[in-house]
């Protein structure tokens, strides 16, 4: 008795000589038929509305100079026209300097406060639950009350951080009003904001640890910060990345705190990307070229997004971690 | 079948008969929309119309705008349209001249605002979008320092004249100066939106003699004469260091808390009449009747004041475009008019703003009716936003000494010429 052929032709059930074969297919095994599909049917409809379709036609847009009003004209096809246009804007590039500084400084501080945070809480003292809670408080904070906070916070006269710091000798000072101060306090209240996010996560990462790992360091002689370095970073490395990704992200991203603290002045000092995008959309009236920015920015999350799965977070990486 | 057929045409029928009965219309937040909006419910009764209002931030109007109204087809009966906003809009709104009469209210006659109030609704020779507030650079003064006898003598032996309401920037100079060096106040500038600054901007240029734009052949060209804008620059410049800290990034909000509550905060100030009402409530403003309205200090070459008003619009498409007509005739009659200014809102009417009833207990009206002696507009084209955004860009780094002022100027030349050229001028 021979052994039979597999199926080469798909799901069609039948043998290269169109002959049909002993194997059904899987649906015919299950006795389905096309049932599965069509029960996926709308969840994949949503998910096609929800996230394919909104990006799909943003690439669309971008590729037309699509006026926001009728009344300035019509829209006309441009092909990758608004991407040079993009290009060879000095603003675009400002925009996106901005941003990335404003991601490569504040993330690694919003770690390295958070990492150290929970290594601080992470054990038992009277209030401790309540201390844990109190340092999440600013994420609850709407981002947009957190920008008009900070603003009134800094306002050189009347506000109370602005004159705190006039009290300790620092000379009455316009720091929403100066470029690189305003840049600085636009990272700064994202900072306060955000830090206790990546305390959480790392916090949550960190519970997980077994404790007979650092017990077996400990008897074997392994002081603090060597069980830091060698047992606990390589073990939380991927709460870690998990915590860095979803920050990158939102950073990215990041508008309504700016918008509200900064306006993204003083002149352009602050007009952070989403910014930007903001003004080409509803003040130049350019929504091609605000699409063609999203994109843009979509696909910066993207490269940055699978640098980080890819080098931190791949099977064998943390494979090769762990065996160190 | 039949019956259902029936049924699907009665209802059909219903819902054109309700839409030819209610008005869509949007308005922006401010005092004058808000007394609109109160007043609303006479004018239902008197016209039988249903309105339906949507009020939204004066930023957000230009969004809504833009998305609901086409050539075609309009979400709403009524929009506002502010000043630098109607060249985008003029080819989706009705002409004036081609509205309907109204049934109750006759149709608003054009001379019933100034011609200088009637140039803020008309482009291309039409007009295209009824003014409704009187929306000028006005001065607003703080009486207790001016009229502080002390202070008066002081300044006096300083600068041998008196101590009065700045009409020339020399006064204005002078007189932020002495008031700076004691500590009790000073100039309250404009840093805040794009439009805003760029008003500031053109009110400097135009004081020293030089416009930014104008319409050559057709065509919207850049005539700035770079020594007089750099002049006037460096003249802000100069006001800037005598102003409170923090003034670098001031919007209204700010402005009027410094004027109203601050009695070390900027003492003089241009503002727009539209906010006249928050200076003038007794239960949040420390200076509540006690402010000089005047026309704003002139510069070396005239007096300027700088125009930025609204004006009502019925788009082309309207669904209902009779109902929005008769809305207009009545939100511009004399009639509502009188109840905007009782409300401390300034509607555009003239007669309104020079009726002697209303003179002596609002002193800012006089004021409006001089600052529309010296109304220059912005430029105004499609592009104007891009404009706009260039000159904040340089003249905040001019004005703040992040740049020189005659490298500012230059940039500002520059970039806009870029603009102007991209957009095919």
């Amino acid at each position: 008795m021979s052994s039979p052929k597999p199926a080469t032709s798909g799901s069609s059930g039948k043998d290269e000589t169109g002959g049909a074969t002993p194997f059904p297919t899987r649906a015919k095994r299950s006795g389905r038929g096309g049932a599965p599909l069509l029960f996926l049917a709308p969840a994949l409809l949503v998910v096609f509305a929800v996230l394919i379709f909104p990006i799909l036609f943003s690439l669309f847009v971008s590729t037309w100079n699509w006026p926001l009003s009728e009344g300035l004209g019509p829209r006309v096809f441009v092909g990758m026209g608004n991407y040079l246009t993009l290009f060879t804007d000095s603003e675009f590039w400002n925009s996106l300097r901005l941003q990335l500084g404003f991601v490569f400084i504040a993330l690694p501080i919003e770690l390295i406060l958070g990492y150290a945070a929970a290594l601080l809480l992470n054990r038992e003292f009277f209030g401790a639950g309540f201390v844990r809670t109190l340092l999440l408080l600013p994420v609850f904070f709407l981002p947009v009350l957190s920008g008009i906070i900070w603003r009134f916070m800094l306002q050189p006269r009347y506000g109370p951080l602005a004159q705190i710091l006039v009290a300790l000798g620092i000379p009455e000072t316009s720091w929403l009003g100066t470029p690189g101060w305003a840049y600085a306090a636009v990272i700064l209240q994202d900072i306060w904001r955000m830090w206790p996010f990546m305390f959480m996560l790392i916090y949550a990462g960190l519970s997980n640890i077994p404790g007979e790992l650092l017990e077996a360091a400990e008897i074997d002689g392994a002081r603090y910060w060597q069980r830091v370095r060698i047992i606990i970073t390589p073990l939380l490395t991927p709460t870690i990345m998990t915590a860095l990704l979803l920050r990158l992200i939102d950073a990215l991203r990041i508008f309504s705190e700016v918008f509200a603290m900064t306006e993204g002045g003083p002149g352009t000092a602050t007009l952070l990307f989403s910014l930007y995008a903001n003004k080409q959309a509803f003040t130049y009236m350019k929504v091609g070229m605000a699409s063609a920015m999203a994109i843009f920015l979509l696909v910066l999350s993207v490269v940055f997004a699978l640098t980080l799965v890819r080098r931190n977070m791949s099977l064998e990486e943390l494979e090769r971690k762990a065996g160190n | 079948m039949k019956k259902l057929i029936l049924a699907a045409l009665v209802l059909a029928s219903m819902a054109v008969a309700v839409s030819s009965q209610s008005i869509k219309v949007l308005l922006w937040d401010d005092p004058l929309a808000k007394i609109i909006q109160a007043n609303i419910p006479d004018f239902e009764k008197a016209t039988g119309y249903k309105v339906e209002v949507e009020m939204v931030a004066p930023p957000q109007v230009l969004t809504k705008t833009s998305v609901g109204v086409t050539a075609t087809s309009s979400d709403y009966d009524v929009v506002p349209l502010d000043e630098g906003n109607i060249p985008v809009f003029a080819s989706l709104m009705s002409t004036w001249d081609s509205l309907p009469d109204g049934k109750v209210f006759k149709k608003t006659p054009k001379d019933s605002v100034t011609p200088a109030m009637l140039d803020v609704g008309t482009w291309d020779g039409k007009l295209i979008a009824f003014p409704i507030n009187g929306n000028i650079y006005v001065w607003f003064t703080k009486k207790d320092l001016i009229d502080n006898p002390q202070y008066k003598k002081d300044f006096k032996a300083k600068y041998g004249y008196e101590l009065v309401v700045p009409v020339t920037f020399k006064q204005l100079d002078d007189e932020v100066s002495f008031f700076s060096a004691l500590g009790v106040g000073g100039f309250g500038p404009f840093n805040g939106g794009a439009a805003g600054v760029h008003a500031e901007a053109i009110y400097m240029w135009e004081s020293f003699g030089t416009s930014f734009i104008n319409w050559v052949n057709g065509k919207p060209k850049v005539v700035l004469d770079e020594t007089k804008a750099v002049t006037g620059m460096e003249f802000y410049k100069r006001l800037m260091t005598m102003s409170p800290k923090g003034s670098e990034t001031w919007a209204h909000n700010e402005r009027i808390a410094s004027f109203t509550t601050d009695p070390k905060g900027a003492w003089t100030q241009f503002h727009w009449p539209s906010y006249i009402a928050s200076y003038e409530n007794p239960d949040t403003s420390l200076v509540s009747g006690k402010v000089y309205y005047s026309a704003p200090p002139g510069g070396p070459s005239k007096r300027v004041a700088v125009r930025g008003a609204w004006a009502v619009g019925i788009p082309v498409a309207a669904k209902n475009k009779a109902g929005g007509a008769e809305f207009a005739y009545w939100w511009t009659s004399k009639a509502m008019a009188q109840k905007v200014v009782e409300g401390n809102a300034i509607p555009a009417r003239a007669d309104v703003l020079t009726d002697p009833q209303y003179a002596k207990k609002m002193p800012w009206l006089a004021a409006i009716a001089d600052s529309m002696k010296y109304a220059v507009a912005r430029p105004r084209f499609k592009e104007v936003a891009q404009v706009q955004d260039i000159v904040k860009k340089y003249w905040v780094q001019g004005i703040t000494g992040q740049l020189p002022t005659a490298d500012a100027v230059k940039a500002i030349v520059k970039e806009t010429n870029d603009v102007l050229s991209k957009a095919g001028y």
